[in-house]
C-alpha cells in the first residue's frame, strides 16, 4: 500500500464490479437451477402456462430477466456512482526508453 | 449489430418475391447510411484526426452506447431464430443471460476503461494496454490479435449482406437454389454479384467518409429499426396464433413434446450416418452460454472502444437501463414470434433460418402497407449487417494505421498520411474482402461463430487485470491475451478438425461439456496471474498514476 489515498473512481468502480459479479453468479445459478429441476425432462402434458409462458420457463427465465432489468434501473439510478473521469491527458511517449516493464 | 440475429433468416429464398417495399427499404436505408457517414465527416473534419475520426472525441451519449456498445458478430447470432423455431422453449435459457449483459457490459469495467483511457491519451484498445503498462509489445500483441479475429467475423458479413440484398430483389431471376455458391459465372449469380458490389461500395465508402461516429450512428440507426420491426411483428404472429399458450401447444403438435420442455432434442448424424438423437442443452452447455453472451460482449475490442467513447460516468448509468429494457424488449418477443412461428408454419425443415422473413411475407398480406412493413422487417437484418462490418473495418484499420503503421513503422507520420493510409487501407480491405466472398468459402461462415469466443478468451482476463490489480505486469497480460485465445482457438479448430473427418455439421470442441469460452477464459486468467506473479512488479509511479488518486493541485 502507498500512503496516497487510492483512486476514488477505482473505488467505486470496484465496489460496482463486484456487485456486477455477485448478481451474475445468483442470476446464472437460479435461472439454471429452476429450469434444470422444473422443465428438463418434464412431461409436456404436466405443463401449466402462466400468460402463455410454460410454467418453468416463466420462473426460471421471465421472472428472473424481469428482475435484473430493475435491477439495471436501480443500478443505473442509484447504486452506480458519478465521478470525474479526468481531463483528456496528452500520451506518454514511450519510444525513447523502452521501460523495464517491457522486458516480457 | 446486438441485433445481427436476423441476418440468416433474410437469407433464403422466400416462397413469394417481397415486392418493392423491401428494395427501397433497402435503398432508403442505405442513403440514409451514407448520409449519416457525410454528417459524421463534418464533426471530424473539425477535430484533430486521429481522435475524431476513430474515437469520436468522446463525445458518445447513453443511446449510442447503449445499442451499439455491447456488440456481438452476427455470426453468433445467425442462427438464434432457428434454434427457437427447431429446438423450442429451451432455447429461452441458451439466450436467457442477455438478462445480465447490461449490467456486466457497462458495470464491470466501463468505467475504469473510459477513466484509463483518458488518463493515458488512449484512442484504440491497444493504446490502452500499450499506457498503462509502458509496453509497446503489449499493445501490439493486442493489436495483432484483434486484427486476426476481427478479419476473420468481418469477412464473412459480407456474404451475408450481398445475399440480403439478393433475395430483397423483386423481379423473378432464374431460380437459383439458395446456397448454390458455386464457382460458375451463371446468370443467376448476377444478383448476388450486384448485391455484394453496392454492399461492399455503401459500407466502406460511408464508414470511410464519417469513421467512428458514422459506424455508431448506422448501428443506432438499424437497432431502432429492429425494434419496431420486431414488435410489429410480435403482434400479428401473436394475433394470428391466438395467443402464446395456444401457439405453443400448436407448435407441440406438430415438433412433439420436448419443444416445451429441457434439455431440447438435437437430431443428428454421427460418422457412419447413423441418426443420433442427444440433448441440445445440456447442464454444462447452459453454464456455458450463461458465460458466453455475457462476457463476450463486454470483452469485445469493438464494445470497449465505444465505452472508452463515453461522453461521462452518467452516459454510462444511463445506458444501462436503457439496454436493459432494450434487450428486454427485443429478445423475449423474439421467443415468443419463433416459437408461434413453428405452429403457424410447421414445415421449414432445413430452411428454419427463413421463418421471420417468411412471416413477415405472409402475415403483411393484405393488409395496408403490408408490403413496407415486411420491407422494413427485412431491412433489419441488412442494417444490422452493415452497422457490423463497419464497426469491425474500423477496428482493423485504426489497428493497421494508428497501432501498427504509426507506432512502428512512422511515428512521425503527419495527420495528412495518417489520413490518405486510412482511407487506402479501408479500400483495400474492403476490395479483398469483396473478392474472397465472389466465391465464398463455406468453412468461413464457420470461423465466426468461434472468433468471437476466442477474442473475449483473449482479452476479458487482461482488461479486468488493467483496470484493478495493481501488481499486473505486461508479461501477465501479453500471456493471459496469448494463452486465453491460443486455448479457445484450438477446441473450436479440434471441433472443425472433428467435423471434417465425421463430414458433420461444424460444433467446436466442447471439452468436458462446456464451450471452449470457459476452457479460454480459466487458462487465461490463470496465465495472466502466474506470468505477473513470476515477472518483476511494476514500476510503482506507473500504477500510481492510474491507481492512487490525482495529487492535489
Amino acid at each position: 500500500m502507498t500512503a496516497r489515498r487510492e483512486d476514488p473512481v477505482l473505488t467505486s468502480s470496484r465496489r460496482e464490479a463486484i456487485l456486477v459479479l455477485l448478481i451474475w453468479l445468483v442470476a446464472c445459478t437460479y435461472s439454471i437451477g429452476v429450469c434444470y429441476a422444473w422443465g428438463y425432462g418434464r412431461d409436456a402434458a404436466t405443463l401449466t402456462y402462466i400468460f402463455g409462458f410454460p410454467d418453468w420457463v416463466f420462473w426460471g427465465v421471465i421472472v428472473p430477466w424481469t428482475v435484473c432489468t430493475a435491477l439495471a434501473l436501480i443500478l443505473g439510478s442509484f447504486v452506480v456512482t458519478d465521478d470525474d473521469l479526468g481531463e483528456e491527458q496528452a500520451e506518454v511517449d514511450l519510444s525513447p526508453a523502452p521501460q523495464e516493464a517491457d522486458r516480457a | 449489430m446486438l441485433s445481427t440475429l436476423l441476418i440468416a433468416q433474410a437469407t433464403t429464398t422466400a416462397d413469394k418475391l417481397p415486392g418493392w417495399g423491401a428494395i427501397i427499404a433497402l435503398g432508403l436505408f442505405i442513403a440514409a447510411s451514407v448520409w449519416l457517414g457525410m454528417l459524421a465527416q463534418r464533426v471530424v473534419e473539425r477535430s484533430q484526426f486521429i481522435q475524431g475520426y476513430f474515437q469520436g472525441n468522446r463525445g458518445l451519449g447513453p443511446w449510442a452506447i447503449a445499442l451499439t456498445a455491447t456488440v456481438q458478430s452476427g455470426g453468433t447470432f445467425m442462427g438464434f431464430p432457428s434454434l427457437v423455431y427447431t429446438y423450442g422453449w429451451i432455447v429461452a435459457l441458451w439466450i436467457g443471460s442477455y438478462m445480465v449483459v447490461p449490467i456486466t457490459g457497462f458495470a464491470l469495467l466501463g468505467k475504469r476503461v473510459a477513466q484509463i483511457s483518458r488518463r493515458t491519451g488512449a484512442v484504440t484498445v491497444p493504446d490502452l494496454f500499450r499506457a498503462r503498462f509502458a509496453s509497446p509489445t503489449a499493445g501490439l500483441v493486442c493489436s495483432l490479435l484483434i486484427i486476426v479475429f476481427m478479419t476473420i467475423m468481418m469477412l464473412a458479413q459480407f456474404k451475408a449482406g450481398a445475399t440480403v440484398m439478393k433475395e430483397a430483389w423483386p423481379l423473378a431471376v432464374a431460380s437459383s437454389p439458395a446456397g448454390a455458391t458455386g464457382p460458375t459465372w451463371w446468370p443467376s449469380q448476377w444478383p448476388y454479384l450486384v448485391g455484394l458490389v453496392v454492399f461492399s461500395l455503401a459500407v466502406v465508402g460511408y464508414t470511410a467518409i464519417g469513421g467512428f461516429l458514422a459506424a455508431v450512428w448506422t448501428d443506432l440507426l438499424q437497432s431502432v429499426m429492429m425494434f419496431a420491426g420486431v414488435t410489429v411483428l410480435a403482434c400479428l404472429v401473436l394475433t394470428k396464433a391466438g395467443g402464446l399458450e395456444a401457439g405453443t401447444k400448436r407448435a407441440i403438435e406438430h415438433a412433439g413434446p420436448q419443444f416445451a420442455t429441457g434439455p431440447g432434442l438435437k437430431v443428428q448424424k454421427d460418422a457412419e450416418g447413423n441418426i443420433q438423437e442427444i440433448a441440445f442443452l445440456p447442464l454444462t452447455m447452459a453454464f456455458s452460454m450463461f458465460v458466453f453472451w455475457p462476457f463476450a460482449g463486454t470483452a469485445n475490442p469493438a464494445s470497449v472502444v465505444r465505452v472508452m467513447a463515453c461522453k461521462n460516468t452518467a452516459v454510462l448509468r444511463r445506458s444501462i437501463f436503457l439496454l436493459a429494457i432494450y434487450n428486454m424488449g427485443i429478445y423475449l418477443p423474439l421467443i415468443a414470434i419463433c416459437i408461434c412461428g413453428r405452429g403457424l408454419m410447421p414445415d421449414l425443415g432445413k430452411e428454419s433460418d427463413a421463418i421471420v422473413p417468411r412471416l413477415a411475407l405472409s402475415l403483411t398480406e393484405g393488409i395496408p402497407l403490408g408490403s413496407w412493413l415486411s420491407g422494413l422487417i427485412l431491412a433489419a437484418p441488412f442494417g444490422a449487417i452493415m452497422a457490423t462490418v463497419s464497426c469491425f473495418l474500423l477496428v482493423i484499420a485504426s489497428g493497421l494505421v494508428r497501432d501498427v503503421y504509426q507506432r512502428f513503422l512512422n511515428p512521425a507520420a503527419t495527420e495528412y498520411e495518417l489520413r490518405r493510409l486510412t482511407y487506402v487501407t479501408m479500400a483495400l480491405i474492403g476490395l479483398i474482402a469483396m473478392l474472397l466472398n465472389i466465391n465464398p468459402v463455406e468453412k468461413l461462415q464457420m470461423l465466426v461463430t468461434f472468433s468471437s469466443g476466442c477474442a473475449a478468451s483473449a482479452f476479458l482476463v487482461p482488461t479486468a487485470m488493467m483496470c484493478y490489480w495493481r501488481r499486473a505486469t505486461a508479461g501477465g497480460v501479453i500471456s493471459a491475451m496469448l494463452a486465453g485465445s491460443a486455448t479457445a482457438f484450438s477446441l473450436n479448430m479440434a471441433g472443425l478438425v472433428i467435423s471434417i473427418v465425421n463430414k458433420s455439421g461444424f460444433v467446436p470442441y466442447n471439452l468436458l461439456g462446456f464451450e471452449p469460452i470457459v476452457w479460454g477464459l480459466a487458462v487465461s486468467l490463470l496465465a495472466g496471474i502466474t506470468a505477473s506473479l513470476l515477472t518483476a512488479p511494476p514500476d510503482e509511479k506507473l500504477v500510481s498514476k492510474l491507481f492512487d488518486a490525482p495529487e492535489p493541485a
